[in-house]
């Protein structure tokens, strides 16, 4: 029965080993002294067939018994010590987790695009389409299509930029406004017409206020039975939704040669009253250009600038920020 | 233009209390207000007083001692210091406790031993004009003061007023005068308009003036009144005051009664010493090199479309435009010739702007003025001069009017009203609407209307639509917003959209640079004589000699730009723009493509974890790269390219569907240098108009479930291979089940020999249907070896 003494003095043994384990080697050892190659109980296991049957059943049992315990309490251990080594590793892992993070680049799209798009938006929405027109243009669909007199100050080398290209009498110029897209695309297009035009214009001018270079935002609609109504409701409509919903607007009479009636929109906002657009309904004399019947067809058209827009909303005073590169102000285009 | 309620209120009668509410009014009828203010007085307890005695100070020679009857109780005794009046004289008194200039209190005093009992004061005393020699004497400048001995000052003048500064749009030349604006608050108010007073009484023999005029078109009428024994003298108070508040210095009554006339009732007319004039005047053309010294005392030297008033001998004024100083009115000046014409607007414009000469005169006759006032504009002056400088008008009034002006008649269709506007307004509203401003309407169907001279500006029905609009107020039209049946975004905008977000994404900040660049600025790029970038067309009228050319590239404004941040410190910059350029096209018009210029640079970033990178041509490639994926841009590409702009080993071109369309690189640093740059400097710049168009929808591949087959495979080639070649031939050799090559080291040297170079690749092969065996994989490893073994004389490494 010596087998089955060495059996007890391992079940009586073993576990102290085993719970005394300080780390998974040292596990792995006793794991190995008392269940596994070089243990009693493979020994005592491989000796089973030399006994007798009955002592070769109650070994057996014994030996069963024991390793079952022993199996356990070592799967035990080796969880805690597993548990407790990771808990270490990850510890030494620790970092200051306030430190800046890694940001992944991004930069700034230009308030004057931003406002722009968000201008065509509100306009495409409401069922408009967009089309751009060239930057040098002639002086034909800048002014005469326009019913621009010949005679009229805008023409005048002190307000507009003519170009050393092409042939006279048909001049060339960087366009004053967005307004050729006008007759350009009625000449294209049959009516109905419902497009927004945006773009870069010039004028001969630089102060606080004005850069030679801008950016506008036309509009242009010709249906059957456009009227005055149209215009201010949906121009005030685009006022709301650029502005906010209480955004009040007044029209007041002004002056186009490309329109008839005409009037500057005024909205208030920014605690102010601000002229904020131009528009009129479609002289016919333009209609006229584009072989357009103005008996058949009456239109609206306006003309807005951007920068004007940028400036007001965000509080802009100098123009010319706009125009300057410096990433400081680049960075607040979000 | 300046103007005062007081003086509107000559003409009409307003029926408001607050000038405030006019403001509102103005503007309604399309008269925009930039400026507007009351004019209240500045003083307080000022009366109306009568010098009694004038004696003088017993103790002082500078002052006078004056016994001043004040209306009430016993005449006061007043030392005054002024010697411009005489007992008899009515005068303003600050009587004790008065207050003058807001904040100045009159008390009484004792002046070298005498007791004064307030002040007689002058108009710059009293806030009222900048005479502050003598004291105002009423009885001159307001003879009805007379009868107001002890009244209040100020009750005698136009307080409370106001002023308004209207700015005038260009077609309504018939409202730049004080009549005018009134016959529109007329109309808005629907009450009567007063006339502007143009009686003379003529006396003495004709005058002997005679008129020529040689070009009707160019003066269809000349108008002409002599006015005879004039007495230069300062104008009274109340017609400088409201020259003064208008803007217009004033001088003396002859001159300023042809400014105040003009301001009033907006037809410029010009007076001429009759002394220094010939009797014969000629409207003609100036001859060629014809020379006169204007107003201003500058000479100017006439052309044969320049149109002048002339005597015998010589051209006397700039017709329309400005007098000449020959014939200028001056202190000595009895005898006028007053002339009110109508000159061709567009022939007073061309000479004005030949001239660079503009005037309040030119302003108006280049807008168009009535020619059918020219006679009572003529009149008012004379009336003026008849009252104002004893002058005696002289008859006949001379008019020639060679090319009379009839008003003229538009058929209006009152539905136009419905049609452009969206209101319903019956026949008698419109018709009253349109009585109203002045024009005359008859018939019922489409109404006939007479449109008056003044008005150039209408001519068709839609013109009379919108005088119906503005008259029945803008406001009271509804509001209705309006949907249309335009298509949306169309993709060349949302094909820019989406380059945008790339680039932001990418790290790029947004710019809007100008679009006139400096010869200079080509120079500094380093571009040789017929490079094409330097093929630029230039602005005839730039604002500055040096910059007169309109971009032909991007990146000069970019690298500026690049410059400016590097100047103030910042790092990391990386800049984008998206914008038109320009060159010769054999159209009408300029070549304008639309680009996408980027520059990087600066110093990297430093963060916690050490610097960044500094950028370098595979940021520019790389760049490319994601936006050509993003596009779903055909057959892109990138190959070695040299530009003078550009790093001669750091530069290539940018290909779509086997064009080029770009050039990015590193800058050339002698370049960069230029531009006050340092470092290593990223530049790119790309045709967007090829990438905008329309393209196919992308379509879908379903990823394999099945495992791949990774092989890896170094090829040894000569140095100048590039490794777009060995990519593209492994890409062409490993069929369609090589689904991913990724370039994964790249080395040169070593155990290669001199000029070679090793290029890893790993590969993956995948079948969408089933698992790949060696089968598969083996032979097309094969051909690849073979092939850049054939086709590049690459070898395999570490091959047995």
């Amino acid at each position: 029965m010596e087998a089955l003494q060495r059996l007890d003095q391992l079940e009586s043994e073993a576990p102290d080993r085993i719970a005394a384990a300080s780390d998974l080697e040292n596990l792995a050892r006793i794991e190995a002294e008392t269940v596994g190659k070089r243990s009693p109980l493979l020994e005592i296991r491989r000796g089973l067939g030399s006994l007798p049957d009955e002592e070769r059943r109650e070994v057996g049992r014994r030996v069963n018994e024991v390793a079952q315990l022993l199996g356990s309490l070592i799967a035990q251990r080796r969880s805690i010590l597993e548990t407790a080594a990771m808990d270490e590793a990850l510890r030494a892992e620790e970092v200051d987790v306030t430190l800046p993070g890694r940001r992944p680049p991004r930069g700034t799209r230009h308030l004057i695009d931003a406002i722009q798009q968000e201008v065509v938006d509100i306009f495409v929405s409401m069922g408009y389409t967009v089309a751009t027109g060239p930057e040098a243009e002639t002086e034909f669909y800048n002014f005469t299509a326009l019913n621009i007199p010949y005679t009229h100050p805008s023409r005048l080398e002190s307000d507009t930029f003519y170009l050393d290209y092409g042939e006279v009498p048909e001049g060339t110029l960087l366009r004053t406004h967005t307004s050729p897209m006008q007759a350009r695309y009625m000449e294209l297009h049959r009516p109905p017409v419902y497009i927004v035009v945006p773009g870069r214009v010039f004028r001969r001018d630089s102060d606080s206020t004005h850069t030679p270079s801008f950016h506008q935002i036309e509009g242009l609609a010709v249906d059957t039975d456009i009227t005055f109504a149209d215009l201010k409701g949906t121009l005030a409509h685009f006022a709301r939704l650029f502005f906010g919903p209480d955004t009040k607007t007044k029209f007041i009479p002004h002056y186009f040669p490309f329109t008839e009636p005409s009037a500057e929109m005024h909205a208030y906002a920014d605690g102010r009253w601000l002229e904020l657009l131009g528009c009129g309904m479609v002289d016919p004399a333009v209609f006229g250009h584009v072989g357009y019947d103005p008996d058949q067809v009456t239109g609206f058209a306006f003309g807005m600038g951007i920068e004007r827009l940028a400036m007001v909303r965000h509080g802009i005073t100098d123009i010319r920020a706009l125009y300057d590169p410096d990433l400081r102000i680049l960075r607040q285009f979000r | 233009m300046k103007l005062t309620l007081d003086w509107l209120k000559d003409f009409v009668d307003v029926p408001v209390t607050d000038p405030a509410h006019l403001v509102d009014v103005f503007e309604s009828l399309g008269l925009e207000v930039e400026d507007w203010g009351r004019i209240e007085p500045t003083f307080s307890g000022v009366v109306v007083g009568k010098v009694l005695s004038v004696e003088p100070h017993p103790n002082a020679d500078k002052v006078r001692l004056c016994t001043v009857d004040i209306g009430a109780g016993e005449p006061s005794q007043i030392v005054c210091g002024a010697w411009n009046f005489d007992a008899g004289a009515i005068v303003p008194v600050a009587l004790p406790g008065a207050v003058l200039q807001g904040d100045f209190e009159i008390g009484r005093r004792t002046i070298r031993g005498v007791e004064s009992n307030g002040m007689i004061c002058s108009e710059e005393e009293l806030g009222l004009g900048d005479d502050a020699a003598g004291i105002m004497v009423l009885d001159e400048d307001y003879p009805w003061a007379t009868d107001h001995i002890g009244a209040e000052f100020s009750r005698l003048l136009p307080f409370p007023d106001a002023y308004y500064d209207l700015a005038i749009t260009p077609n309504r030349p018939d409202c730049m005068s004080v009549y005018g604006v009134a016959r529109e608050l007329a109309a808005y108010y629907d009450v009567d308009l007063v006339e502007p007073r143009t009686d003379v009484t003529e006396v003495g023999p004709p005058s002997t003036a005679s008129i020529t005029i040689t070009d009707p078109d160019a003066c269809p009428r000349f108008v002409a009144r002599e006015v005879r024994g004039l007495v230069a003298r300062r104008s009274p108070h109340w017609m400088r005051r409201r020259l003064q508040l208008a803007g217009v210095r004033p001088i003396s009554n002859i001159v300023d009664a042809s400014n105040y006339a003009m301001l009033e009732v907006g037809h410029p007319t010009h007076a001429f010493d009759m002394d220094r004039l010939g009797d014969r005047i000629v409207v003609r053309h100036a001859a060629e090199g014809e020379t006169i010294t204007t107003l201003d005392g500058n000479q100017r030297t006439l052309e044969p479309s320049d149109i002048v008033v002339a005597d015998a001998t010589r051209p006397v004024a700039i017709a329309g435009i400005m007098g000449g100083a020959d014939t200028e009115v001056h202190d000595g000046t009895s005898r006028v010739l007053i002339e009110a014409a109508y000159w061709n607007p567009p022939s007073i414009l061309l000479t004005s702007k030949r001239l660079g000469l503009r005037s309040e005169a030119s302003a108006r006759f280049e807008r168009g003025m009535d020619p059918n006032f020219c006679d009572r504009a003529a009149d008012r002056v004379a009336h003026l001069l008849q009252e104002l400088a004893d002058g005696a008008v002289a008859p006949p009034l001379i008019d020639e009017y060679p090319k009379p002006i009839a008003e003229r008649t538009v058929l209006f269709d009152v539905a136009d009203v419905r049609r452009l506007l969206g209101i319903e307004l019956n026949v008698a509203e419109v018709a009253d609407l349109l009585r109203r401003l002045g024009f005359t309407v008859a018939g019922d169907g489409p109404l006939e209307v007479t449109v008056p001279t003044r008005r150039p500006d209408v001519t068709r029905p839609a013109d009379l639509v919108e005088e119906v609009a503005r008259l029945h107020g803008f406001d009271n039209i509804p509001d209705r917003v309006r949907t249309g049946t335009g298509g949306g975004l169309p993709t060349r905008e949302r094909t820019l959209r989406k380059i945008r977000d790339v680039v932001v994404g990418a790290g790029y900040h947004e710019i809007a640079t100008f679009s006139i660049i400096a010869e200079s600025d080509l120079d500094a790029l380093g571009l040789p004589d017929g490079n094409p970038v330097r093929d630029a067309v230039a602005v005839s009228n730039p604002l500055s000699e040096e910059e007169r050319l309109l971009r032909t590239t991007l990146i000069p404004g970019l690298l500026r730009a690049l410059a400016v941040n590097q100047s103030r410190q910042l790092k990391a910059i990386r800049l984008f723009e998206i914008g038109t350029v320009f060159m010769p096209g054999s159209g009408k018009l300029p070549e304008q493509p639309l680009r996408l210029g980027f520059v990087a640079g600066g110093q990297p970033a430093i963060t916690w974890e050490g610097q960044g990178r500094t950028a370098d041509v595979f940021d520019a490639t790389g760049l490319w790269e994601l936006l050509a994926a993003e596009l779903g841009v055909p057959q892109p590409a990138v190959r070695a390219h040299r530009s003078p702009v550009f790093h001669p080993g750091r530069c290539a071109e940018v290909l779509a569907m086997g064009s080029p369309i770009g050039t990015v690189g590193e800058v050339h640093p002698a370049i960069a240098a230029r531009f006050g740059l340092a470092g290593r400097v990223v530049a790119g710049e790309i045709d967007l108009d090829e990438l905008l168009l329309e393209r196919p929808p992308w379509r879908f591949v379903p990823p394999s479930t099945y495992p791949p087959v990774i092989i890896d495979l170094a090829f040894a080639l000569d140095g100048d291979v590039p490794a777009a070649a060995l990519t593209e031939t492994v890409r062409r050799a490993g069929g369609p089940f090589l689904e991913e090559l990724t370039v994964f080291d790249v080395f040169a040297g070593g155990n290669l020999g001199e000029g070679r170079k090793s290029i890893a690749v790993r590969l993956v092969f995948r079948a969408p249907d089933r698992t790949l065996t060696d089968d598969d994989v083996v032979p097309l490893r094969t051909a690849i070896v073979e092939a850049v073994e054939r086709s590049l004389g690459g070898t395999l490494r570490g091959a047995p």
